[in-house]
């Protein structure tokens, strides 16, 4: 009877120790969590809530936000034939870019799996690098290669080629080319992902079973690494709508975006709430299309695991 | 012959690739040693005149000296809260975890543009003036998913029977930590660090917000400069921050590998 009692008060007071313990280990996770979730909190989702508020505001052309709520921000840009233009031209851009991307990001991806021990690192560095580099200077480097006066047009006229210089900067050419450039590593990354987990054997009986390199590449390899230029294309895309500098730098006023647009209406005009609001239909296209991806995705989940 | 032909046109595109990722970064450092006054390339003769000549232009020295030190700020604060809550993320189980985990990672989704916007309505709300603090705050949003992604990394697959050892023979946890922990997963934390350096360093797009006229960082200097200006000036100063995120890619080189970062970033 008293052994009884011992083991029963024993377990309970290893309860409690446990108890403690987990509650040690709650509060544990959320010091550590604290700084972060602090600063995100204070400087990040309240500065969103309250700008996606003055969305809703009317203008008011002294204080710039007016006291009055209103949707006219969002039906004003969804109804005018020029704003309509600008969100069709940045979801345009962001379309050539990505399928640039793809094309040119292929073969890259191909070489970097193939290639083995040092050439891959150095591959790796070479394709990489361009992402730690200033995207400001980046784009320096193509306003002096593509300028009126700039190196493409100069050789082109002294081969004789062209007698005007033709007009590349400052249009969606030049922006175009900007962002292939700033974005192409995300490609690249994405791709060869999938195809350094293609089985090699599949590669050898395809080979075995008498098909030709490129017979082999186009029905078995590109298949296989469909979702690795799915998964390319959505961040590409995604990133080529909302970026600021490559537009800013090398299209300007002449080419504008969405992007470009937010800005011009904040810092310019002073129309908060129609820049917010334009700010806001940015995240809405940039954020529908992951939604809508990783829905995909994740319905076709059976498809994957069968591979 | 049949089969060398695709490999030596797959080698042959590549190249041209390469040069079409090099071009942009070459012109700039080759353009900077022209003796002309405005910009050209090939460049005119050599000169490191527009190197000298930035000592005659204070304000892109005083914008070099506050990215720095923005940089370096960032990357401290970011580095330890971030490696702070990726111990939490990894470790413990609690609710809201995921939720959690979306809010840190999202600063990549949202255009930078909307959230520099959103963050000087509400600076100018509550009254804070543009300074490196204010920078410092901004930088560490943009930074922080990109230290998580890679110290997570490096926290995954982490033994913890070698942190038991250590706490069964009486080391206390900060000691552990500090002993055993940290210089595990350091590579990672290494890495974040670089990354939410040359991050901030860059940044352009939330600065253009911030900046006042006597708080201008390199970047905002620069963009604010050449819409003006045509001298070679801006490519030797560019040239200078080529050659730093140089040397930064070759520390991470050396402590991690690039392959190794790219692979855990992804």
């Amino acid at each position: 009877m008293q052994a009884d009692m011992e083991i029963k008060q024993e377990q309970e007071l290893l309860y409690e120790q446990k108890k403690k313990k987990s509650t040690r280990k709650k509060l544990d996770s959320w010091l550590l969590l604290l700084p972060t979730l602090a600063i995100f909190i204070f400087f990040f989702v309240l500065p969103l809530f309250f700008l996606f508020i003055t969305s809703f505001k009317t203008f008011d052309a002294s204080s710039g936000i007016g006291n009055d709520w209103t949707l006219q921000n969002y039906v004003k840009f969804l109804t005018d034939t020029f704003y309509l233009g600008v969100l069709w031209r940045t979801v345009k851009i962001g379309l050539i870019t990505t399928l640039a991307a793809i094309a040119i990001s292929y073969p890259v991806a191909y070489q970097m799996t193939i290639a083995k021990g040092r050439t891959k690192n150095y591959l790796t560095l070479l394709v990489l690098s361009p992402l730690l580099i200033s995207m400001v200077i980046r784009c320096y480097g193509w306003v002096i290669l593509l300028g009126n006066n700039g190196v493409i047009n100069n050789a082109l006229v002294k081969l004789g080629l062209i007698d005007q210089p033709l007009t590349l900067l400052y249009t969606e050419f030049s922006v175009v080319i900007g962002m292939v450039h700033v974005l192409f590593p995300y490609m690249v990354l994405s791709i060869m992902g999938s195809l350094e987990r293609i089985d090699p054997s599949v590669i050898r009986a395809s080979q075995n079973l008498g098909a030709s390199p490129i017979r082999t590449f186009f029905s078995v390899v590109l298949p296989l690494t469909l979702p690795g230029i799915f998964a390319g294309s959505v961040m590409v895309f995604s990133l080529a709508v909302s970026s600021f500098v490559t537009p800013a730098i090398l299209g300007g006023p002449q080419v504008k975006l969405m992007s470009f647009l937010t800005y011009e209406q904040v810092t310019t005009m002073l129309n908060w709430p129609y820049g917010s609001a334009i700010g806001f239909l940015l995240i809405f296209i940039a954020t529908i299309t992951i939604i809508v991806y990783s829905k995909l995705l994740a319905k076709s989940e059976k498809g994957v695991a069968i591979q | 012959m049949r089969k060398k032909l695709p490999k030596f046109s797959l080698h042959f595109f590549c190249l041209l690739v390469y040069i079409f990722l090099a071009a942009p970064i070459v012109v700039v450092l080759l353009s900077s040693l022209t003796t002309t006054d405005y910009i050209v390339f090939p460049p005119k003769g050599i000169t490191f005149k527009w190197y000298a000549e930035l000592v005659n232009h204070p304000e892109f020295m005083q914008s070099f000296t506050l990215s720095i030190i923005v940089a370096f700020g960032t990357s401290i604060i970011a580095t330890i809260i971030g490696t702070m809550a990726s111990i939490a993320v990894v470790r413990y189980e609690f609710k809201g975890k995921s939720v959690i985990t979306q809010l840190v990672g999202s600063p990549l989704l949202i255009p930078s543009v909307v959230f520099g916007v959103a963050l000087l309505q509400f600076y100018s709300w509550i009254g804070i003036a543009a300074s490196p603090i204010a920078l410092v705050i901004g930088h560490i949003i943009l930074t922080i998913p990109f230290v998580m992604r890679l110290v997570v990394a490096s926290l995954v697959g982490f033994d913890r029977s070698i942190e038991q050892a250590a706490m069964n023979l009486g080391a206390g946890s900060l000691r552990v930590f500090f002993q055993i922990t940290l210089p595990i997963i350091k590579s990672g934390v290494i890495a974040g660090a670089i990354f939410a350096f040359i991050t901030s360093f860059d940044d352009l797009t939330v600065a253009l917000f911030i900046v006042s006229t006597d708080v201008v960082t390199l970047p905002v200097r620069i963009y604010t400069y050449m819409q003006y200006q045509y001298d070679p000036i801006i490519t030797s100063i560019s040239s200078i921050m080529i050659l730093l995120t140089v040397v930064l890619m070759v520390v991470i080189e050396r402590v991690l590998g690039v392959g190794k970062v790219f692979a855990s970033k992804n």
